[in-house]
């Protein structure tokens, strides 16, 4: 895909929304960062390739009065549609501009892979392999080893929801048993390990709130438990019990809603994997509700909801 | 703050497994604590004054009295806090009786318990906020769920007491399982010929207003102020119309439907009135058997009509009615008899219940009054009844005793009796039980004047043999098996809840217990409330239940409504939701979990969205509190800094 295309597809919705929001080139020659285009001027400051990691749906809610336009990839466009589950968007007021997509890379795993040389040069090639020009040396990588976690399993290359499609839609080819692998293994340890190996990740938190910050679907923004007083439930004391505290009420508050988009790992400077607790959850949501969240707009999210009779936990055993 | 702490000996209740004194001792060196005491009955007179005095005295502003459950004295408190001058939400109760001295003996242990239960208290009490209620208007018309004879007298005792009624009944008549009693213990007077001018009474009633063949879709509000669906189900016969002739009856083609009213002794037409005293007096479709909806065509009820009634287009139609109390009366249903499959029940058409056999001995039952047994309208000679089928048997999860069945088996062998001269009736009983007045007297009679042939003991089988039925049991008594061969058999079937009791409870928000019994507020002292305010029970809905106890307790719960609508305004509880607007992000997270249509969304003046709490519709039920993410909606006396605290209390010291 060629991104003149995507150029023409905003110049075109420019003219129906208030604003564009799509990736340009970052501080460096890894980095892309999110662009805002209000302008016509400003569309030939888009890129689009591998290094468009940032999904740039978290930034609707806040816009929610005005229109705006966004680009997603399979996995962001899962945030819309749990937005439009939970009323946080009004889906008239967007123009999604879905772009197929077959991975992008983790910055941690590809400073890893150069052995954190800094990087001079980086380019894609249409087979998967990237091009990596250090000071060292130039390289040629796999994307997928240094893709995040995420692609490896992805289940929607392409976006599930939009009003432009820009390129060929892509078909998964990994299989729908791989995405929760790495979680039922780990659920086999006992009780113990599980315990102390929480204990020793978590004990690196240094509460940031960087997750948070960067999840799409922590809407209480400035009231975030963490740090109200009124409801008093952490204090700010640096302690592991108070670290802990924190993540499990985020993993709580995401239960049935988190879309598996990654950002809150991407964006740990600690290296936490703060994403397996929330998919941990939603597996169990999963074999409880028979609930997928952010997948289709039409679905109640389990948690939204009261019945009185649910379908997999027996309360009534009368009649 | 001066926190008072009054620790209650409950006489021996307490003070035998708990040391008050040390209680208050170690309560004295909190901080905040002005003033720790015992007393020997603090819920007494003289106790509620000395609270009252210690307040003045020592200028409390924080009461904390460690004693039994809230549920027990909550209410008596809070009015002693406020006589003497403190908002009554300034209070809490620790329950040292009920969850220690009652269950534990370790004095040692319990007395550690006490200390920390009421440091728990204290540490709420000092979060504590004065809270307000405020009063509303209420709506002074009665909800009655339920037309049998429990149902019946409520709704008449409310509609004489100036009430206007309204009156549900989910068959096509009303009447409830009396209407299909022969005769009633144990004075042996019809059951129709006193329940039939009761129902007559509804129906004439002004002040009444009756639904038959209707059930409750929705209930929406709160004590005063209730909105409630009814679904009046398809009849396909137009009541406006039938005047209750029975033409249609006589001429439809389709012999086979299941005849509800007689628990299916016989099969009924398939437009039928179900009885010739039934309220109202209306033929009714059952779309299962009748030939116009199974196949299509037919249509002989609708020429035959001499009023036009028939109309196989009807749809359920819903109608609301508005009203401020509830009086449930929806009685009880019968075990199955297939559930009994080692007295062959369900298999042989000579094995039946008990509200069976009594519409075998009704005159307008389906053999008009002749006891015929069912497979071949022999008159039987020997006649076995096997009271407990199901009852008191744990294995199948009815542990209780369903209460009539001793007194009915002891009526129906009389009538057995009475109708066949020269037969012989065996009762096979655990024990016979026969509190009520008059009752056991009945009990000899049928032994001494009838001959009936009581054996104490278990039936262990019941089988063919040609064309009797063996019984085969124990005879405790003399320890020997015994083996009757009958001619017909009768089993006193277990009482059970209704099918959609719990169904029903959901929409009342009342509690129920294990069996679909609904629960009672108190089992003694407040035995026709429910834990839900405008909410009452009557007759077997609550609990196996004879006709004199369910009609005494229909006038018991009419009596409660005509209480709380002597009054014009209701006071409304503080203790509900609340949003801060500040922190409500608007994600109406609550609205849709909030199982009482409490929560709405406000429009605030810079156009941000919050929630907000109606509060009188609010049931204080803390769904919303535990659902909204950043603790923005928060249930007054019990928010999360008020829980916090205590749970500091007890986890940090």
């Amino acid at each position: 895909m060629s991104v003149d295309k995507l150029k023409d597809a905003v110049k075109q919705i420019l003219n129906e929304v208030d604003i564009v929001i799509g990736y340009t080139e970052g501080f460096d020659k890894v980095h892309a960062t999110p662009l805002f285009i209000n302008t016509q001027d400003k569309v030939d400051q888009l890129i689009w390739d591998q290094r468009c990691v940032h999904n740039l749906a978290s930034y609707l809610p806040s816009l929610k009065r005005k229109k705006v336009g966004v680009i997603v990839k399979g996995c962001d466009s899962r945030t819309i549609v749990q937005y439009i589950q939970e009323g946080l968007i009004n889906r008239e007021n967007v123009k999604i501009i879905g772009l197929p997509c077959s991975g992008v890379i983790s910055l941690k795993k590809l400073l890893k892979a150069v052995d954190f040389a800094n990087i001079d040069d980086i380019t894609f090639e249409d087979n998967g392999n990237v091009n990596v020009k250090t000071e060292k040396e130039t390289k040629t990588l796999s994307l997928m080893d240094i893709a995040p976690d995420k692609c490896k399993t992805c289940q929607y290359p392409t976006p599930l929801i939009y009003d432009i499609l820009i390129g060929d839609p892509i078909k998964s080819d990994k299989p729908k048993e791989s995405v929760y692998e790495d979680i039922i293994e780990f659920d086999k340890k006992s009780l113990e390990e599980k315990l102390a190996y929480w204990q020793k990740v978590f004990d690196r938190c240094i509460r940031c709130y960087a997750c948070r910050n960067a999840c799409p679907m922590c809407v209480c923004q400035d009231s975030c438990i963490a740090e109200s007083r009124e409801p008093h439930w952490i204090s700010q004391r640096a302690t592991l019990t108070e670290k802990f505290m924190f993540h499990l009420i985020h993993t709580v508050h995401l239960a049935g809603r988190c879309v598996e988009c990654g950002e809150c790992e991407r964006a740990c400077p600690m290296g936490i994997p703060v994403n397996t607790l929330k998919r941990k959850i939603n597996l169990e949501m999963k074999e409880l509700f028979d609930y997928v969240p952010g997948v289709n707009p039409d679905d109640k999210p389990p948690m939204y909801t009261f019945n009185v009779d649910e379908l997999k936990i027996k309360e009534h055993k009368i009649g | 703050m001066r926190v008072g702490v009054f620790i209650c000996h409950c006489g021996n209740n307490i003070a035998g497994t708990v040391d008050v004194k040390a209680v208050a001792e170690a309560i004295r060196k909190i901080p905040g604590v002005a003033y720790a005491t015992t007393y020997m009955y603090t819920c007494s007179e003289p106790g509620q004054d000395e609270i009252k005095q210690a307040i003045k005295d020592h200028n409390l502003n924080r009461i904390v009295v460690a004693a039994c459950s809230p549920r027990m004295h909550e209410l008596t408190f809070r009015k002693t806090v406020e006589k003497a001058g403190l908002n009554r939400y300034y209070f809490e109760m620790a329950n040292i009786r009920e969850h220690i001295s009652w269950i534990g003996e370790d004095k040692e242990a319990n007395t550690k318990k006490a200390i920390d239960v009421v440091k728990m208290a204290v540490a709420k009490v000092m979060q504590d906020r004065p809270l307000y209620s405020s009063s509303f208007r209420i709506n002074k018309r009665v909800l009655v769920i339920g037309g049998g004879v429990a149902g019946m007298q409520a709704a008449l005792d409310c509609a004489d007491g100036g009430l206007e009624v309204v009156l549900v009944e989910k068959s096509p008549s009303i009447g409830g399982m009396m209407s299909r009693l022969d005769k009633t213990f144990p004075t042996i007077d019809c059951s129709i010929c006193i329940l039939g001018p009761k129902m007559v009474d509804v129906a004439q009633h002004d002040k009444i207003k009756l639904y038959a063949y209707s059930e409750i879709d929705e209930i929406k509000g709160y004590v005063g102020n209730y909105q409630i669906k009814i679904r009046k189900k398809a009849t396909y016969v137009d009541w406006t119309k039938c005047t209750g002739c029975g033409a249609c009856m006589e001429k439809c083609p389709s012999r086979n439907a299941y005849d509800y009213f007689n628990f299916g002794v016989a099969p009924t037409k398939a437009i039928n009135i179900p009885f010739p005293q039934a309220i109202p007096k209306k033929a009714k479709i059952d779309p299962n058997y009748c030939r116009h909806f199974t196949k299509g065509k037919c249509g002989v009820c609708a020429k035959i009509c001499p009023t036009k009634a028939i109309n196989y287009e009807m749809q359920d139609e819903i109608v609301t009615e508005e009203v401020g109390a509830i009086i449930v009366a929806t009685g009880y249903s019968l075990l199955d008899l297939e559930k009994l499959p080692e007295y062959g029940g369900g298999r042989y058409p000579d094995v039946i219940s008990g509200i069976q056999y009594e519409r075998l001995l009704n005159a307008s039952g389906p053999t008009a009054g002749h006891i015929l047994r069912p497979s071949d309208h022999i008159e039987p000679k020997t006649i076995v009844f096997v009271s407990c089928a199901g009852s008191r048997d744990k294995s199948i999860g009815i542990p209780y005793c369903s209460n009539f069945c001793c007194m009915y088996i002891a009526k129906q062998a009389i009538l057995t009796k009475d109708h066949i001269p020269d037969s012989q009736s065996y009762v096979f009983y655990m024990d016979i039980r026969s509190p009520g007045k008059g009752y056991d007297e009945f009990t000899r009679r049928a032994q001494e004047d009838y001959g009936v042939k009581y054996i104490r003991g278990r039936v262990s089988r019941i089988y063919p043999k040609g064309k009797k039925m063996v019984v085969k049991g124990v005879d405790t008594l003399l320890g020997s098996q015994v083996e009757i061969e009958a001619d017909l058999v009768v089993l006193g079937t277990a009482v059970l809840s209704n099918p959609d009791a719990a169904h029903l409870a959901e929409k009342l928000h009342i509690s129920y217990d294990t069996f679909g019994f609904y629960v009672e507020s108190h089992p003694k002292l407040r035995p026709v409330e429910t834990n839900t305010s405008g909410v009452f029970l009557a007759g077997a809905c609550q609990g196996p239940k004879d006709i004199p106890a369910s009609v005494g307790q229909g006038s018991a719960a009419a009596s409660k409504v005509l209480a709380l609508f002597s009054k014009d305004m209701l006071e409304s509880d503080p203790a509900v939701a609340k949003v801060d607007i500040n922190k409500c992000i608007g994600c109406l997270k609550c609205v849709r979990t909030c199982p009482f249509q409490a929560i709405k969304d406000k429009e605030l003046r810079d156009g941000r969205i919050v929630a907000d709490v109606i509060e009188t519709v609010c049931a204080g039920c803390g769904v919303c509190t535990s659902t909204c993410p950043c603790g923005a909606i928060q249930l007054q006396h019990f928010t999360d800094n008020q829980l916090l605290a205590e749970v500091n209390a007890l986890c940090l010291a």
